[in-house]
């Protein structure tokens, strides 16, 4: 019963479901492809949906004052909201999709029928859009990382996706081990010594014999997915639960009011509010045929009406049409109209102007407040919030950077990682380089290139390879030659640059016999050291590697460099 | 044991195909009349000099076909329906010109002759130090694997195991499990320079088989005899097509690249290495490993005592 009210069925919704479902699977297949085949191609395709974000595009332009080309397409989706209304929220959203979803599935466990009609509450979210927008005219970008798009982006990203590949990776993993005959590995063309000629012999349990046609399917599946889809292997996030969490609490909001995000909070659904003041397509509702059984209203999305059947808001319409879907006497029907023209009349979104001020000054003072820290004053500098090459320096990354976790996605040897503390509220999710996860790979630039805002500028690789992100130091207490005498030097052998960054030094020490051992030291160049990190990440130490990068001698940051300046001409900025 | 000079060798190398063709006397009827297969083959460009890098890619293919030829060609390895893993050095992002990983022609060119020696399916792979991806592609090998029908295996990080390998100084260590279940490898290094260990040849390809390998860089003369022996080397192909004289085993210096047009293919992967020495300019008490495996057992350095053919291609 509840269940036909709330999801009422003609042709025209089942289409709209249809749409809410492609856009789903094209914005998950789109995030999936560029962990494989879209990285490798460096297609622009990844960013396809933050590209028609106006929220994105406004931001930026307020904050950085600068809007980045491919950005304009958002354009389109500014006409289509003027046209007809938010449909982007009812029908393409993939984040509105979801809660859709989890509001149809909350409907079989709430059995109580719900009388959910607009709240003078659902103006939340234009106060709150308004305080975020005034902070990016300031140029603060927090409002972007609140960004549907974003925030679905980054979640699956960072939370979800790793979640299934780990299954995946180690389901795989557990099967073929229990299809393989356990037997001591040596090599199948050596000749059998005595022990082993028996081992060889022993035969398939049980357990092997069941797992063989499961391992059958799922080794060739588990392939193909390596090769293509999960390219960096064991992909993981730092800070993920807390991600996933807020995730979580947005998903539960539901169970209070039906896509709670998207009344109450979405900032890009307030700007789509607010360019649907007055749409072209409009309801009307034809009076004498309503009997004001309000099956509209419950099965309405966006709760855009004060009462049965009456004071519609098209700021609120999310254009899902179950209205007019469920409507027994065909009362209301959606119609054009002329911009000029002043029927059917519509609620307007009537905000109030001390509240608006109220958002203003809340904006301002949010932003002071996450800016007064001596680390955003740059008095100081995070030793290891390291950018990703290209990275503008910090204040005019933030005007830009997202959060949206593309250039972690994309990051080829999973390095990146969404800043917890380091970068300060503000900077919260942004991207880091964390070397012991993963490093920049030196002939890599596809950070720069998938970045939708140009936070991180699209150098090409000779660009990128002058590009200091940090500077190697040794902890001579851990590191070997030093600490222990002996050799090791991993870290000149993987050190990517021609030239090598780091160099070694024979020296002579005497071991606690009285002997004297000559090891191979190895010392860092300054003058040559890119930060890459290609040292610590293999550095014999996992816990503390004994080479490890910081940020200093960034070339992004003059005032974080000990060394005299380069020569202008290195400065890929300059 | 100093590198040869051109001079010596042409006159060595015409008195070798001179005995092949007569069937009697120089170095490589020692091998024949004594009637013992032999053990080691070294094939090197006499043509033009100087060919230009399309032409490289040819000769590559040349003498690594001589090479197999002469140690009596793939057949003596690989039996019908064999599976076999070819494992070259492809540790780095870095490409063919730059001679940090084994020549693509080279790793072809054995998969064709696994074929057409009858092998069922052939594997080409390695645990690289910069990202897998990267390093296949930059390195040729991918591409070059693929059009010879091998399959290019990423490995799978989940799956080494610790195997026991009762060394003397490594006792166990992960190793890939699929590049011991084949019926060969074949072991497919680059001669390249090595800060540490001074060359990377053979003995030390087989680190691209293990995990936790930077251990082995505080005692490599035992890691290295250690996991030789356990792996028991049956083919070696010595890749000199162009070696890294200086800055390896990553490179990137095209300076420090000799081209050496050679390839080296053998039975004693000890003789092998002893070559690579000579070949990159060092001597063989540069390289500690080598003369150290020799003591442990596993080869000999002086490859000239081998049953050994040397062949001028041209």
């Amino acid at each position: 019963m509840t269940q036909s009210r709330r999801s009422p069925r003609n042709r025209t919704v089942q289409l709209r479901r249809g749409v809410q479902i492609a856009f789903l699977l094209l914005f998950f297949g789109l995030l999936v492809l560029a962990g494989g085949v879209l990285r490798e191609g460096h297609s622009s395709w990844m960013k396809l949906f933050f590209l028609f974000d106006p929220l994105l595009l406004l931001s930026t332009l307020l904050a950085a004052g600068a809007v980045p080309k491919l950005l304009l397409l958002a354009l389109a989706t500014v006409v289509l909201t003027v046209v007809l209304g938010r449909v982007f929220c009812g029908w393409a959203c993939p984040l509105g999709t979801i809660h859709d979803l989890t509001g149809r599935l909350l409907d079989r466990l709430q059995r109580r029928l719900r009388q959910e009609h607009l709240s003078p509450w659902q103006k939340s979210k234009y106060y709150l859009l308004v305080g975020f927008l005034v902070m990016a005219a300031l140029g603060g970008h927090w409002v972007a990382i609140w960004d549907p798009l974003v925030l679905l982006y980054r979640t699956s990203t960072v939370a979800l996706w790793p979640a299934v590949q780990l299954s995946i990776e180690q389901t795989a993993a557990a099967v073929r081990d229990a299809a393989a005959v356990e037997r001591p590995l040596r090599p199948k063309w050596a000749q059998p010594d005595e022990a082993g000629q028996a081992q060889q012999q022993s035969s398939a349990t049980l357990k092997n014999r069941l797992a063989r046609p499961v391992a059958a399917v799922t080794n060739p599946v588990h392939g193909f997915l390596k090769d293509h889809v999960f390219v960096v292997q064991r992909q993981s996030f730092l800070g993920a639960g807390t991600i996933a969490a807020v995730f979580a609490v947005l998903l539960a909001l539901n169970a209070v009011r039906r896509r709670f995000w998207c009344r109450y909070l979405c900032p890009l659904g307030a700007l789509l509010g607010l360019l649907a003041w007055r749409p072209l397509l409009r309801r009307a509702t034809h009076e004498q045929s309503c009997n004001q059984c309000d099956l509209c209203g419950q099965a309405c999305h966006g709760a855009a009406s004060a009462a049965a059947g009456s004071g519609w808001k098209p700021s609120e319409c999310l254009g899902c049409l179950n209205c007019t879907a469920s409507c027994n006497r065909q009362a209301m029907r959606f119609t054009f109209i002329w911009p000029w023209q002043r029927r059917p009349q519509v609620e307007t979104v009537d905000l109030r102007r001390r509240v608006l001020l109220g958002s203003a000054v809340g904006g301002i003072a949010a932003l002071a407040v996450m800016r007064a820290n001596p680390q955003a004053r740059q008095a100081v500098f995070h030793p290891q919030l390291i950018r990703p090459p290209g990275a503008l320096p910090e204040p005019e990354f933030l005007q830009r950077c997202t959060a949206c976790g593309l250039c972690m996605k994309v990051c080829p040897t999973g390095g990146l990682q969404p800043a917890i503390s380091e970068a300060g509220l503000e900077g919260i999710w942004t991207p880091r380089l964390v070397p012991q996860i993963g490093y920049c790979q030196y002939s890599c630039n596809l950070c720069g290139q998938v970045c939708p805002t140009g936070a991180i500028q699209p150098l090409s690789v000779e660009q990128k390879q002058q590009v200091r992100i940090g500077l190697a130091f040794f902890d001579t207490t851990r590191c070997i030659p030093y600490a222990y005498g002996r050799d090791c030097t991993v870290c000149w052998e993987v050190c990517p640059l021609p030239e090598k960054a780091i160099y070694t030094e024979k020296v002579t020490v005497v071991d606690r016999n009285g002997n004297t051992i000559e090891v191979m030291q190895p010392r860092i160049d300054i003058e040559k050291c890119i930060g890459c990190g290609n040292c610590e990440h293999d550095c014999v130490f996992r816990d503390l590697p004994a080479i490890r990068v910081h940020s200093a001698n960034e070339t992004r940051h003059r005032k974080n460099q000990p060394e005299l300046a380069p020569p202008a001409s290195s400065d890929p900025y300059g | 044991m100093h590198c040869q000079s051109r001079r010596e060798f042409m006159v060595r190398s015409a008195t070798t195909a001179g005995a092949l063709a007569l069937g009697a006397g120089g170095i490589a009827s020692r091998a024949l009349a004594q009637d013992k297969p032999v053990e080691m083959t070294i094939a090197k460009w006499n043509g033009a000099p100087k060919p230009t890098n399309d032409e490289i890619k040819q000769i590559a293919v040349k003498l690594t076909e001589k090479a197999i030829e002469g140690l009596g060609g793939m057949k003596r390895f690989v039996k019908q329906g064999d599976v076999v893993w070819v494992k070259p050095n492809i540790a780095w992002d870095r490409s063919p010109e730059q001679a940090a990983n084994t020549n693509p022609e080279v790793v072809a060119t054995l998969i064709r002759l696994c074929f057409e020696a009858g092998a069922k399916r052939v594997k080409v792979g390695d645990n690289p130090v910069h990202q897998a991806k990267k390093s296949y592609e930059a390195s040729g090998i991918a591409a070059a694997a693929k059009a010879a029908d091998a399959e290019v295996v990423y490995l799978d990080k989940e799956r080494f195991k610790e195997v026991d390998i009762k060394g003397q100084r490594v006792k166990s260590i992960p190793i890939y499990p699929d590049m011991l279940e084949v019926d060969l490898m074949i072991n497919v290094p680059i001669a390249k320079h090595h800060v540490l260990a001074t060359a990377t040849l053979a003995m030390k390809n087989y680190m691209g088989v293990i995990e936790n390998r930077r251990v082995f860089h505080q005692d490599f003369n035992s890691c290295l005899s250690d996991i030789t022996r356990f792996m028991q080397p049956k083919l070696c192909v010595l890749d000199a097509v162009r070696v890294l004289v200086a800055g390896g085993p990553t490179g990137g210096r095209l300076e420090d690249v000799r081209t050496k047009l050679t390839v080296a293919a053998g039975t004693d992967i000890v003789a092998l290495d002893a070559l690579g020495v000579e070949l990159i300019g060092r001597k063989l008490t540069d390289v500690p490993h080598v003369p150290a495996a020799e003591k442990n057992g596993l080869g000999k350095t002086d490859y000239r005592s081998l049953a050994l053919r040397e062949i001028a291609v041209s």
